[in-house]
Parts: structure tokens; sequence; C-alpha cells
């Protein structure tokens, strides 16, 4: 599958809340554990040989599950190839935490999720739609799932 | 550089609703001639099929950072996908109608991640506002109440006109109405009686149109604000909240406080993005309780 990967590089050196050098294991069979420059950007997670500029490789954190392995590592894997895990080995348990909690919101579709929560919750409590002044109402990417109803008057836009 | 494909091309096939799809020209890198394709938009995730059918796409353009553009071309309808990036390929693409072009280009400019992200933030602001001003209403807003009782009771007695008016609103409840009537004092005053989660309207500069079922709602909701302040560990068990029909409504959100990463319902705790992070594992799953009961 041809993607921009030019692109992709370039927003690998965008600045990032999250980026440390982790034990990382790959999914495959022969694959040992070695220390990456990790690095989240948007729903990407990039990860660098330690003395690298480009990245190795990244994975794009939608449709995944983040487990926690043992006390200091977790490990990701992907809905479609569930036998795949890839191996986190973080310093601590705090950091642990803090990259598992980081990987988990950072999905395009939990944030849809978040968003589509917080407008039902403000037009349930003030019966207004709060996107209607941004004149974004009616984009579907903000729409409420399929085929439910909302229970207040002025849902027509929602 | 390396990319999970598989579990990309799956992204784009999975069930999780698209946010826009359709035909589209794109204008071949190599072989110059427009090719039409079907085309996949999800978050930040453009994937082109073949066909319309398609099992796998063909490939997909990362949207993060582009910026669409009207473009001059030979073929009508033409928009372009740029990148900040040196050496960035344009993609060139054509739509089959004005329509379809206008909407495109919108969708597509809204698609980044961080586009997402400033709208949630400012939404979570938004309501994270409301519940401080409902928690402001609740438990203040009582020993406010009994002040207003007492200058309504006391309002009534001067003219009889005012009292009469004010009983029959009691009674009639007329909350549909969301703003408050200004011509009439002591109608104002029995609002407040009855709308006891956030005083008067005015006050707190929102407007509740709260039908009458709703004050055992907005009760529970007082008591629930008083038990977040009175207990650190309650978590979120012991605390029910409902919504207009007597639904269970997911948790709200507890005020911003301090930073430290104590029981997230306790108002000693943390700032309010670590609060959020606990809660935001427990919006999904309320959330699906409580639309699967709408």
């Amino acid at each position: 599958m041809r993607f921009n990967e030019k692109e992709l590089v370039f927003l690998s050196r965008q600045p990032s809340e999250m980026a440390a050098e982790l034990g990382m294991k790959g999914h495959k069979k022969g694959d040992v554990i070695k220390r990456r420059l990790v690095k989240l950007v948007v729903n990407f997670l990039f990860y660098f040989r330690t003395d690298e500029e480009e990245p190795m490789g990244a994975l794009l954190l939608e449709q995944c599950r983040v487990d926690r392995e043992d006390r200091q590592s977790f490990s990701i894997t992907f809905l479609d190839e569930a036998e795949r895990k890839y191996l986190f080995e973080c310093d601590s348990e705090e950091q642990c935490r803090e990259w598992m909690d980081s990987i988990i919101k950072a999905s395009y579709e939990f944030m849809r999720k978040n968003l589509i929560f917080y407008r039902t919750e403000i037009h349930r409590l003030t019966g207004k739609d709060p996107l209607e002044q941004y004149g974004i109402s009616d984009e579907t990417r903000f729409q409420v799932s399929n085929g439910l109803q909302m229970t207040s008057g002025e849902t027509s836009s929602l | 550089m390396k990319l999970n494909e598989r579990s990309v091309a799956h992204y784009a096939t999975c069930d999780s609703p698209p946010d826009k799809t359709g035909f589209l020209f794109k204008k071949g890198e190599r072989n110059t001639a427009y090719h039409r394709r079907w085309f996949v938009l999800k978050g930040n995730m453009l994937f082109y099929f073949e066909e319309r059918d398609s099992r796998e796409p063909i490939g997909v353009i990362v949207l993060e950072g582009c910026t669409v553009e009207l473009c001059e071309s030979a073929e009508e309808f033409a928009f372009a996908i740029k990148f900040d990036c040196p050496k960035a390929r344009v993609y060139k693409m054509a739509a089959e109608t004005q329509a379809a072009m206008e909407s495109w280009v919108k969708a597509l400019s809204r698609a980044s991640f961080d586009y997402m992200r400033l709208v949630v933030k400012e939404l979570e602001r938004q309501l994270e506002e409301i519940q401080e001003a409902t928690g402001n209403g609740n438990v203040p807003g009582r020993p406010k109440l009994s002040r207003r009782n007492h200058m309504a009771r006391s309002k009534s007695g001067v003219s009889s006109s005012s009292s009469s008016s004010s009983s029959s609103l009691s009674s009639t409840s007329a909350f549909g109405v969301p703003s408050v009537p200004s011509h009439s004092s002591a109608q104002k005053m029995s609002q407040d009686e009855v709308q006891l989660n956030s005083g008067s309207s005015k006050e707190n500069g929102v407007t509740w149109s709260k039908p009458p079922a709703l004050v055992n709602g907005a009760l529970d909701g007082a008591s629930s604000c008083a038990a977040w302040e009175g207990s650190a560990d309650s978590g979120n068990n012991g605390v029910k909240r409902y919504a207009a029909d007597g639904v269970r409504a997911p948790p709200v959100p507890p005020r911003r406080r301090g930073a430290s990463l104590e029981s997230p319902v306790s108002p000693g705790t943390g700032c309010f993005s670590k609060l959020h992070d606990w809660y935001g594992k427990e919006v999904e799953d309320l959330r699906v309780q409580w639309l699967q009961s709408q």
C-alpha cells in the first residue's frame, strides 16, 4: 500500500510531548528488545534508532489495544492482528503508566468519541448545540453515531 | 520507513464510519493522467481504492499538516493537497461537480488531528464551565434561595396581583420557557424556588430549559456534588446522576484543582487532564450504556 513517506517523516520531526528512549520489541518471533527513541506525534508512534534522525518506522495508533505486560512494560496490539504484540519496556512504573495513557488517548477515534460525548452532554444541559456557533454542526466527523436519537428538542442539527 | 500497513489498511475498511467517501480523480505521479479512484476519508487519513468495492486500498495520504487549495488546472473542479515539508509531493485532485469539490475541500481541510483536538478541548472547557456553574448553583444556591423566598414573600405582600401570579407560576411550572421573564420580579422568584439546580438562569449566564421532571435529576446532581466534596474514595460508584428521563448519566468531570494523582473524584485531586485520564476510560462504557437506554 502506498503512503506519503516524505510527509510522514516530516511529521515525525514535529514537537511532541511524549518522546523517550524505551526498550522495544517487534512482533516477530526472533525479535529481541532494542533501545529505541520512541516518539508520539498525533496518532502515530514513531520509533528511531537512538542515533539516527530518520525514523525506522511508524505505527498508526487507530484500532489498537494497549495492555500492561508487567510493572514496567506495556504492549500495543492491533485489532486485526491480535497475536502480534509490540512490546515496550519503560524505566519505571510511572513512565509505563504515562505512556499507556498517552497512547490510548492518541487515536483520532478516541477524540471523536469524547467530542460526541461533550457535545451531547452540553446540549442536554443547555439545550444548545455547542458547535453551532462555529458553523460546524453538520460535519460528519462530529455526528452522534448512526440512528441514535437525542432526547431534547433542537436535535435536527445533530 | 516501515509502517504498520496491514493495520492501517484495516482501519480503512473496518466498520468505523468514514468521514467522507466518493469518487475523485487523482493525478498520477509518474503517469500524469488523472485516474478515477474511490476515496475514503477517515480521521486524518485519506485512503484511495481502485474501485468502490475493492477490498484493500491502493494507497493512503496522511493528511496531517496539509493545506488544501483550489488550483489552476485543465481539469474542472480541481484542487490540490499540499504539504509544508521540503520536496513534498503535491496531490492534484479533481472532483466531478462543483459541489463535490467544495465539500471535499472543506472536509479535507478540517481532517487534521490537531483540528479535532482543538474542538475537543474547547468543548471540554465549555462543559467544565457549565459543570462549575452547576456546582456553584447547587451548594451555595440553597442559602441564596432562602433569601429569595423571603424576599418573594415580602414582595408579594406589596401587591396582590404579583402574589397571585407567583403562585400560579409555581403550580403550572412553566419551566419549558428558557428565558426568565423580566416583567415581573415575583414570577422570577418563584421560578427560582423550583429551579434548584442552578439558581436563576440570569445569575449563571446559562439558560436552563429543563421541564419540571428534571428537578429530581437536579437534586440528585446536587447530592452527588456534595458527595464529591465530602468523600475522597467514593469513586464514581456511589454517585448516581440522572438525566431528564431518569436514565443514569455518565459521570460529571470534577473541577480543576492542584496537581496530584490521588482518587480522581476527590477535590484534592489532580489537574483536569489527570482527572480526564481516569474519566476518559469511563466515558466510553457509560456512554454506550446511556445511549443504549435512550
